[in-house]
């Protein structure tokens, strides 16, 4: 069970003139939410919102618009502490609202651990907490948070006696999962399976690029221009990734960068994560996971261009819920239109943060500036902050604003070799002057090979892009010689 | 529960790369291969008092296959001597934690396989049987029986199960690290990040000299050498001269996201190597044979398993099909063509001690032959063992051959 | 809540439990990884192995530039096994030699 505080709605009402189509499916202008001007604060950036459409949460009727996701819809309508977390049943709710964090699992129409920060919402779709008992906000199981204040070491706890460590056992196996086992399908029929589909050969891409956000798309739009057949993909459930997050640029520029691939001749798809590259399979495949099919795909180069993901700040309590990443705070503010506070701190010092700072107080909301935060205070969310001089503010947010650390896992995988580098954010990506990785034929820009911003990481896509579709002709050069 | 501060530090864990300690210039006894099989003799020889040993691991603890198996233990097999063997090292498993001071998460919620032809069904039939005779619990159930074990199957097409309920499952790191401090604080000397690059023999003039190991980080001299790299003790033996004819398989294996708890049995099904249980985390765990492999080392993950499990898996428990993967790795089974391991010394080879050969079954069998290992090298009588599963074994044809593999 | 401090979030493992499994001498991020759990949940080590890393090089002296992520292992995104499972993989690995294993597996598989 999920409490929600009454109150007005946090969307902006804001679906005038001023207003923007989303780039992707799901986003497209529908009926209007509140008609009217866009209000002070949101600069015309502001989502035009999809059709009305109403979640059940646990039985309860939660008003969303199409478009939103199921965190953002949830949080709009005040429900705060959306589930419980795995060992300690500390609450829990969305840090990053990209899909990265794992912060925001909650039960989606019958399926356990789903991201509710990249979950469509849809009319009647089921949504439900986990892990916790009577409801998110107040579980019997926090208990377990204060009997272990600091954390446990399980290895060596009750080994002194062995009917101790037998209840242990029996109390660990009782408490242990997040998600109960999905709903089984009606008369317990056998799940869908979709073939797999395979983009190799004569259908294969030139250039495959990783990560539809400024890097990427950029990088799309120069290798598509250069000639090559380029196809980007994205996790996100609409592409522009940290476009999606920055008040200088917000769903606008994410929807010309798009456009601008598009129309190059590049293929951009949302919401299809790669899972891996499997470099003993079919020749070596790139797997990408897509809403209704696993795809494989055989490109002759590939790009990483996975930018960063948010991370958090360490300090007491920083995982309570209303600790959010400062990317976090800007996707609800311009990519959602939701304000995200009344009163705000803003924590840290990376480079975004002084703009952050600055729109949210142009969205009427009170800001406080620290270089870090000591200490979270609240229950199900957070109520105050210890700054780092001591002194204690009210508050309803708290927005990190740390060095986002390189995406590198998936070029990783690959074989790519990285070097950590605290300073630019963490395993960054080693590539040359021309943004070749360590391997042949596989290419990084952006954020992922060290933290740059939008900015820096679109001029380093367009470059790397174009080296890539160099290396992409040679490549078709080579096999049209070969006989 | 109360709380309670975890114990203070100890100085017996591993130390990082950069921080090992020289290596001595001798010892008594040098174990090859800081995983199971090499940590359990090493703490039995310490226990019975010969705590002169240097193990010697090339990685991390838990790097090879100790630390990427499934963790299951169970006591159905085909032969009386590894039914017995296994009967003993679950009593030794259940004394673990007091015995060493470390949780390895024991979960005794049997052993279900599954039978889908007469032929499989004979199988689990002759050896519940066998299994019955040495006091194992194993019953031979109808497809329906085995459903009200675990509701979710679809156990159309399947012919009987076999279960026996105190099999079970228990977590493989802390093994090691309980192995591991305990020898140490008994005097035992582990060397972490240390690869072995070559063996010269005792001088062919002195009968009782010393074998040097060369190591990466130097040599050491030793008068009994304990081969236990597992899928790498054939290149071990190989610098000795030995050739050894186990040979390492790859073997995939995934863990999904964490359910409640709902699935009690390790559940495996005959003929297709499918196997998977329950975590202590709430993890569906396990993996699936790959038919057609070849012999390698190699251990980078493939799509081919995560596309034949997931088969396996949608067929089996059709529920399972929105559980979403996690992650998935891989790691060596150490296999030999009678299903059994190879202990003892080579001929020629006095001092030079094979533990190898363990079928991907090393882990559950690593207290029982451990245990018997370290009694043997303090001076014991040997057990049978060492008389049936020798190397010599694989030149004069006197297999034992065990049919009871998973994978 | 207690004023831990989380270092991740999936597997609740707090700062004090790095702390600690450092102090036992545990140093490769391996091993940190397998003995408190971090980096093992839903998001797989995207939260938290900057952080783990960082604390390795503060904590044990060893520079940034020689201290390796733990394997990254797919799939980097969770995926339902059913969009596994369907048809079109047969021919995934082809490698086959004489040297064949089939015949080494007992009847369990």
């Amino acid at each position: 069970m999920i409490d929600r505080r009454l109150q007005p709605s946090l969307r902006f009402s804001g679906n005038g003139p001023g207003a923007l189509a989303g780039p992707g499916p799901g986003d497209g202008p529908g009926a209007a939410g509140q008609p009217g001007a866009p209000e002070a604060g949101t600069r015309g950036r502001l989502l035009a919102r999809g059709e009305a459409v109403t979640l059940d949460l646990e039985g309860d009727p939660v008003p969303a618009f199409r478009g939103e996701t199921v965190a953002v819809a949830l949080f709009a309508s005040g429900a705060r502490a959306l589930s419980r977390s795995l060992k300690y049943h500390r609450p829990r709710s969305f840090f990053c609202l990209a899909g990265h964090c794992g912060a925001c699992l909650m039960r989606i129409d019958g399926r356990p651990n789903v991201k509710a920060c990249q979950t469509p919402c849809s009319d009647g779709l089921r949504v439900a907490s986990q892990n916790a008992w009577p409801s998110a906000e107040h579980d019997a199981f926090g208990v377990v948070d204060w009997l272990f204040p600091r954390g446990m070491d399980h290895h060596h706890m009750f080994t002194g006696s062995r009917a101790m460590n037998a209840v242990l056992r029996k109390v660990t196996r009782q408490m242990s999962g997040l998600g109960r086992l999905p709903d089984p399908r009606p008369g317990n029929v056998r799940p869908e399976t979709p073939p797999l589909r395979r983009l190799a050969g004569a259908s294969a891409p030139d250039v495959l690029v990783v990560g539809a956000g400024p890097a990427g798309l950029a990088a799309a739009t120069a290798a598509a221009r250069a000639g090559a057949r380029v196809l980007g993909i994205d996790d996100g459930a609409v592409p522009g990734g940290s476009l999606l997050a920055d008040p200088g640029h917000g769903l606008a520029a994410a929807a010309s960068s798009v456009r601008e691939a598009r129309a190059a001749g590049a293929e951009v798809r949302a919401a299809s994560p790669m899972i891996g590259y499997f470099p003993e399979d079919g020749g070596g495949l790139a797997a990408i996971r897509t809403p209704d099919a696993l795809w494989l795909v055989q490109p002759r180069t590939t790009i990483y261009a996975t930018g960063g993901y948010d991370q958090n700040a360490l300090f007491e309590d920083n995982d309570r819920p209303g600790v959010i990443s400062g990317r976090a705070a800007g996707r609800l503010l311009v990519r959602f239109g939701v304000r995200p506070a009344r009163r705000a701190v803003v924590a840290g010092d990376a480079p975004y943060a002084a703009a952050l700072a600055a729109e949210l107080a142009a969205a009427g909301i009170t800001v406080t500036r620290t270089p870090r935060v000591q200490r979270a205070h609240g229950r199900a969310w957070v109520s105050a902050a210890t700054l780092a001089d001591g002194s204690r503010v009210t508050c309803d947010l708290i927005a990190v604003c740390e060095t986002p650390a390189p995406a590198s896992e998936p070029a990783r995988q690959h074989g790519c070799a990285v070097t950590l580098q605290p300073a630019r954010g963490g395993f960054c990506i080693d590539t040359d002057a021309a943004g070749l990785t360590s391997l042949p034929g596989v290419f990084a820009c952006g954020d992922v090979t060290g933290y740059q911003g939008p900015d820096a990481a679109a001029l380093d896509g367009a470059r790397v892009g174009a080296a890539a579709a160099a290396a992409a002709s040679a490549a078709r050069a080579r096999e049209a010689a070969t006989p | 529960m109360a709380p309670r501060d975890p114990p203070p530090p100890t100085p017996t864990a591993t130390p990082g790369p950069a921080e090992q300690p020289a290596l001595p210039a001798r010892a008594e006894t040098v174990v090859i291969g800081g995983g199971v099989i090499g940590l359990a003799i090493a703490w039995n020889l310490a226990r019975l008092g010969k705590s002169d040993i240097v193990i010697l691991e090339r990685s991390y603890l838990a790097a090879g296959a100790s630390g990427r198996n499934g963790g299951g233990i169970r006591q159905q097999w085909s032969t009386e001597l590894n039914i017995r063997l296994m009967q003993e090292s679950v009593a030794l498993v259940k004394r673990f934690t007091a015995d060493l001071g470390i949780n390895v998460w024991l979960r005794q919620g049997g052993y279900l396989f599954l039978a889908r032809t007469d032929t499989e069904r004979g199988f689990l039939e002759q050896n519940a049987a066998l299994q019955q005779r040495c006091g194992v619990g194993t019953r031979v159930l109808t497809p329906a029986e085995a459903n009200e074990i675990v509701p979710e199957l679809d156990v159309s097409g399947f012919a009987a199960a076999a279960y026996n309920p105190s099999d079970g499952i228990l977590f493989p790191w802390p093994f090691l690290w309980g192995y591991a401090d305990g020898a140490v604080k008994l005097g035992a000397r582990l060397h972490c990040f240390t690869d072995v690059t070559a063996i010269d023999r005792p001088p062919a003039n002195d009968a009782a000299g010393d074998f040097t190991v060369h190591t990466s980080r130097g040599a050491i001299r030793a008068h009994r050498v304990i081969n236990a790299a597992g899928a790498w003790s054939p290149e071990i033996a190989r610098l000795v001269g030995v050739e050894l004819p186990d040979r390492p398989v790859r073997h995939e294996i995934l863990s999904t996201e964490p359910l409640k708890p709902f699935l009690r049995p390790m559940v495996s099904v005959l003929g297709t190597g499918l196997y998977f249980s329950q975590s202590m985390r709430g993890e569906i765990v396990g993996g699936v044979s790959i038919h057609g492999d070849r012999h390698t080392l190699a251990m980078g993950s493939r799509l081919k398993f995560l596309t034949t499990m997931a088969r396996a898996l949608c067929e089996l428990v059709p529920q399972f099909g929105e559980v979403q993967v996690l992650r998935q790795w891989a790691g060596p089974y150490d296999v030999t063509v009678d299903g059994n391991p190879i202990l003892g010394e080579p001929p020629g080879l006095p001092r030079f001690y094979l533990c190898c050969g363990f079928m991907g079954h090393g882990f559950m069998m690593a207290p029982v032959i451990g245990k018997y290992y370290g009694e043997w090298l303090a001076g014991g009588k040997p057990h049978e063992i060492f008389d049936k599963w020798t190397l010599a074994r694989f030149a004069s044809g006197q297999l034992a051959k065990e049919t009871f593999i998973i994978g | 809540m207690s004023g831990k401090v989380i270092v991740c979030r999936c597997e609740d493992v707090t700062l004090h439990d790095v702390e600690h499994t450092l102090a036992r001498g545990y140093r490769d991020i391996e091993e940190v990884k397998r003995y408190t759990g971090f980096g093992t949940g839903p998001c797989q080590g995207k939260e938290c192995l900057r952080v783990v890393a960082c604390l390795l090089a503060e904590r044990t002296g060893v520079a940034p530039s020689a201290i390796a992520p733990f394997t990254t292992r797919p799939p980097i995104a969770s995926v339902p096994l059913r969009l596994l499972a369907g048809p079109g993989a047969e021919d995934l690995t082809s490698a086959r030699d004489d040297d064949a294993t089939d015949e080494d597996h007992g009847m369990a598989g």
